[in-house]
């Protein structure tokens, strides 16, 4: 199914039934206004893919901690959730550089015990209480404690990309893994959990396969594995959490993309891999369709009429015409959410509350009808800093450049930044940024993609109608405009893409030009065509 | 009986209509595949892709799709026929292309035409003359040594799932007899005409067989273009070498020890071997500077009788000189006659157990992903996240691979090619094919080196079969446990001792009251 999208009206002038009602003014603090929030939702950020799955996952585990997953309370607040902190088991893993050089002391294991837990005594931060001795009486010797500490530190996830302790995260063998993010004070921030996580919690909540998706889900945050279980050893007792979260926003009850990301999921989960393979997968797919569901929806907003297209080139030796052409769509593409911020602002200006304003008597009472139309439809309080002329439309020109400015430090980003986190965007071999998707991108689009084989030309086809990607000379005929394609580069595009599959065993090669894609996890081969 | 010859005929073109009278006869073949009685019989003759695409063309019905899902397993999954089905399926394209080979060259060399050449007044003539390279290869083609190492090439490319036409065998031969790495002929291809020229500019070398047989006289694109050359150029004939070889080409001839092989495999040839250019060049190159520009002829010179050493050494002295140590598959030749023909159905042999160790050993390294040096016990190793992590610590079980208990570790034919089967219980056993690139690199992560070239894709296919192992070791598991088991956390912590033999200690928990 193309993901072709219905037009969608602006919140603040309709109360459609596809729309969730903003939330009241107030809950955000440190902002200057609420503008992008309104278009992708509070909000969407280029976080990692990592730190967006396990924040997504901070949710999910308090919903089925509830009975509750992946089920959307009808009423606002839409998502409220008791994240666990576990403070105990973070202090044990990562504020903790002793265990290390105490194992290489080689002393004796009630020695060892004794020198580690004195030390937690005085070190250990943000726990009621320092008493870690519970944890002698659970090990035989304090080098085997040591041992299975250390499997699990090898086991973070983006372990470079942060310093602080509170900010190491566990790979996620179970819900005993998962816990929210906290600065060093023990509080939380928006540095790492930049709520877009929580965005992609309600995404699948409000997805066609949510329903499907919850048994799958549920089985992996049970946990029914020893390493999940060696984490309720590692703890003293159950925590107790109460403290809240809330006010994350998702304005639209439903969407296309959002069935995209349920059905991908589902069709990860469905694979059966062993051990936690599936995740990378799960990481991967859900940052690319945060990714398209920001463009998707910036294209609904500056009315694009054509498709969204990403065309892509199979890493070549020498410059091509496909290299040239994706250098210059990425560009388009990269230019879409700051069009459809613009877009915003210029159906705010043409909104009957901003003409009305516009016919008040004095330029004064003009001036600030408009202010007011801003107040009410950005939160846009504090216009302090303003100091040009009374005229709306230098107003409106001044908010312009201040929501581009806004929009590029953080929104304006995700394309970008998550397509090359995802391995969909790269600059090997130029100074540009162009699409070339990774060997491992092709990997986890074949694996929820192909239920077991497929032939190599439809394969390409399901790409281009899901994701809008372009590999072939056959979808390129449809984006490209006739007298700008030339169907040979694509082809041997193509031809490239086919040997790489081949020497990654994902491709089966008949003669006379007949190939297969497979998928190695692929269901049996009685399948069905 | 109904012969249909050329199937894309019957295929309408794009946006016209079937006619009724191909539609109908396709349609009833189709349905016929299942039934059991039917008077009518086909021979059909297809491409591969022709057969998918002229089923996908056809108006779909249930008979249609399933002919066409069973064509596309037949054709992906390399099977000849499948149980009830009323069909033989012959995929001509995996055929043995060793076998075709010998057909082929024998049809080559016996081809009557070459009498009218070789034979009376033009026997005597420039073009096809006793000096003429054209002859001269067409001699050596006839060698049995030679046509035996060319055999032997085709045969690993079977062995590799590269599978070659019997057209571009048929290119092969006449490349051989008539190639030329010169510029001066079109396409690198000498005719009787051109014969007399290169006499006489003393160019005959660039014609030399060795080197025709796997394409070096051409381009490179041109090489690469033509898939049987491709394939031969992965074996790097030429540009694999021992010191031992290169030490006979270059300073063979003043060396007391090395010269008998210098004159047998080079002054003795005075066709293709140490000619006089071949010793200038030599000369040249000792006596020069390393930077020398003028040493990259004599290089070029090097690749072209490496391989000519390739063809020319004959078995007895193969292990010696390290023969396959000139392809960059060091372990092909002990692959084809220690494993393949030794285990191959018409022989039923047994494979050496050293031979046997060296892949267990292998195969534990990538497993586990330490330096191991048991091969008694292949060793199953998990990490905590992904199983394709690089290293694992925690010990999982390990397989006797002398028979033990039900567990064993053997090289078996399965299907078209050699595997390592680990057999974990009379019920239970998993089968790793064994190509030539995984036999290859196993056998060389046993002694201790990773080759990058083509490791990157056996890597992912040992461990693909690590987590098969993974499964069914599961598997086995389930089936040993015993009802009412109490549950009990515990790890395995995997190291390796100092003689690199993996040991193991279980880590006991105790768990909380409360869970």
């Amino acid at each position: 199914m193309p993901l072709m999208l219905m037009p969608m009206p602006l919140p603040f002038l309709s109360d459609s039934d596809l729309l969730v009602a903003r939330p009241p003014k107030g809950h955000y603090t440190r902002m200057l206004f609420w503008l992008d929030e309104q278009i992708w939702g509070h909000r969407v950020y280029p976080q990692t893919p990592w730190l967006m799955f396990l924040e997504c996952l901070t949710v999910a585990e308090y919903f089925f901690r509830e009975g509750s997953l992946l089920q959307e309370p009808d009423s606002y607040p839409a998502l409220v959730y008791q994240p666990r902190r576990r403070m105990r088991l973070r202090n044990i893993l990562w504020n903790n550089e002793l265990i290390k050089s105490l194992e290489d002391e080689k002393l004796d294991s009630n020695t060892t015990w004794n020198k580690w837990l004195d030390w937690m005594k005085e070190n250990a931060m943000h726990v009621t209480d320092t008493d870690f001795s519970y944890l002698k009486g659970r090990f035989e010797r304090f080098s085997d404690f040591a041992f299975l500490v250390g499997m699990l530190r090898d086991a973070s996830v983006e372990s470079e990309s942060n310093k602080r302790w509170t900010s190491r995260f566990l790979f996620p063998f179970g819900a005993n893994a998962i816990y929210e993010d906290q600065d060093l004070k023990g509080d939380r921030d928006f540095n790492n959990f930049t709520r877009t996580g929580e965005l992609l919690y309600l995404m699948l909540c409000r997805s066609a396969a949510a329903d499907s998706l919850r048994p799958y889900l549920h089985d992996f945050l049970k946990g029914d594995n020893e390493w999940n279980q060696l984490l309720t050893v590692l703890e003293r007792e159950p925590e107790k959490g109460d403290e809240e979260r809330k006010h994350s926003y998702l304005p639209y009850k439903q969407h296309p993309c959002f069935d995209a990301l349920g059905q991908d999921w589902l069709n990860l989960f469905q694979l059966g891999l062993p051990n936690f393979d599936v995740l990378n997968h799960l990481v991967t797919l859900g940052a690319f369709h945060v990714l398209l569901y920001q463009l998707h929806v910036a294209a609904e907003w500056t009315g694009k009429a054509e498709p969204l297209t990403f065309l892509c080139e199979v890493v070549a030796p020498k410059k091509t015409l496909v290299r040239e052409v994706s250098i210059i769509n990425f560009q388009e593409n990269n230019g879409l959410s700051g069009d459809a911020v613009q877009a915003y602002i210029t159906r705010i200006q043409q909104s009957d509350a901003w003409q009305q304003a516009l016919q008040l008597l004095t330029p004064a009472d003009v001036f600030d009808g408009c202010q007011q139309v801003l107040q009410k439809e950005i939160w846009w309080d504090d216009a302090a800093d303003y100091d040009r002329s009374h005229d709306p439309d230098e107003l409106l020109d001044y908010l312009r450049e201040k929501a581009q400015v806004r929009h590029q430090q953080h929104a304006g980003e995700v394309h970008r930044t998550l397509g090359r986190l995802i391995g969909l965007v790269s600059r090997r071999g130029t100074n540009k940024y162009r699409y070339a998707p990774t060997d491992g991108l092709l990997k986890t689009l074949i694996f929820a993609n192909v239920p077991h084989r497929m032939e190599l030309k439809e394969f390409f086809q399901v790409l281009y109608s899901r994701y809008g990607l372009v590999f072939s000379e056959r979808e390129a005929s449809l984006v490209i405009a006739e007298e700008e394609y030339d169907p040979k580069p694509f082809a041997a595009n193509a031809a490239r893409l086919e040997s790489r599959l081949n020497s990654l065993g994902l491709l089966r090669r008949l003669s006379d030009g007949c190939a297969y894609v497979i998928n190695p996890n692929g269901q049996s081969s009685q399948g069905h065509a | 009986m109904h012969v249909i010859r050329d199937l894309s005929a019957w295929v309408p073109p794009q946006g016209a209509e079937w006619e009724p009278e191909a539609r109908n006869l396709l349609e009833q073949f189709s349905s016929s595949l299942y039934s059991a009685q039917t008077s009518d019989y086909f021979l059909i003759a297809a491409n591969d892709g022709q057969l998918i695409e002229t089923w996908r063309r056809l108006p779909d019905s249930p008979a249609v799709s399933q002919a066409r899902i069973l064509f596309e397993q037949l054709l992906v999954e390399d099977q000849e026929d499948q149980p009830g089905v009323a069909l033989r399926f012959f995929n001509l394209s995996r055929g043995s292309s060793a076998q075709l080979f010998d057909f082929a060259v024998d049809a080559f060399l016996s081809h009557p035409g070459w009498k009218l050449c070789f034979e009376g007044e033009n026997g005597e003539s420039m073009a096809f003359g006793p000096q003429s390279p054209i002859r001269r290869n067409y001699e050596l083609l006839q060698t049995p040594l030679l046509q035996q190492r060319l055999r032997d090439l085709l045969e690993l490319c079977d062995y590799n799932d590269l599978h070659i036409p019997i057209r571009e065998i048929l290119a092969l031969l006449v490349n051989a007899v008539l190639g030329h790495s010169g510029n001066t002929c079109k396409d690198h291809i000498m005719v009787p005409a051109d014969v007399t020229r290169i006499i006489a500019e003393g160019s005959v070398a660039k014609a030399s067989i060795y080197n025709n047989l796997i394409g070096g006289n051409l381009r490179e694109s041109r090489r690469e273009s033509i898939g049987v050359f491709n394939y031969l150029d992965r074996f790097r004939l030429g540009h694999e070498t021992t010191n031992r070889i290169d030490s006979i080409l270059i300073f063979g001839e003043a060396d007391e020890a090395l010269q008998p092989y210098y004159d047998q495999y080079l002054g003795s040839d005075t066709f293709y071997g140490a000619d006089a250019s071949y010793r200038k060049a030599q000369s040249d190159y000792v006596e020069s500077a390393d930077e020398d520009l003028s040493n990259s002829r004599f290089l070029e010179m090097l690749v072209v009788q490496r391989r000519a050493l390739f063809f020319k050494i004959p078995a007895n002295e193969a292990a010696d000189l390290h023969l396959w140590d000139l392809t960059v598959f060091r372990f092909a030749g002990e692959y084809l006659e220690k494993v393949v023909r030794t285990v191959h159905p018409t022989i039923k042999g047994r494979v050496d157990r050293h031979i046997v160790s060296r892949l267990v050993r292998g195969l534990n390294r990538v497993i586990v992903g330490m330096l191991i040096n048991d091969d008694r016990k292949l060793c199953l190793g998990t990490s905590l996240q992904s199983t394709g992590a690089k290293v694992s610590r925690i010990y999982e079980d390990s397989i006797s691979v002398v028979p033990s208990k039900g567990e064993r570790v053997e090289i078996v034919w399965h299907g078209n090619k050699p595997a390592l089967q680990v057999t974990l219980s009379e019920q239970i056993s998993e089968v790793f094919p064994l190509n030539l690139v995984r036999y290859e690199f196993l056998s060389r992560v046993a002694e201790g080196a990773l080759p990058s070239s083509f490791s990157k894709e056996c890597y992912e296919d040992v461990l693909s079969f690590k987590s098969r192992l993974l499964t069914a070791l599961k598997k086995r598991r389930k089936a040993e446990a015993v009802e009412g088991d109490e549950f009990i956390l515990s790890f395995q912590r995997l190291r390796l001792d100092e003689n690199g033999n993996p040991e193991h200690r279980t880590i006991q928990l105790n768990l909380p009251a409360t869970t």
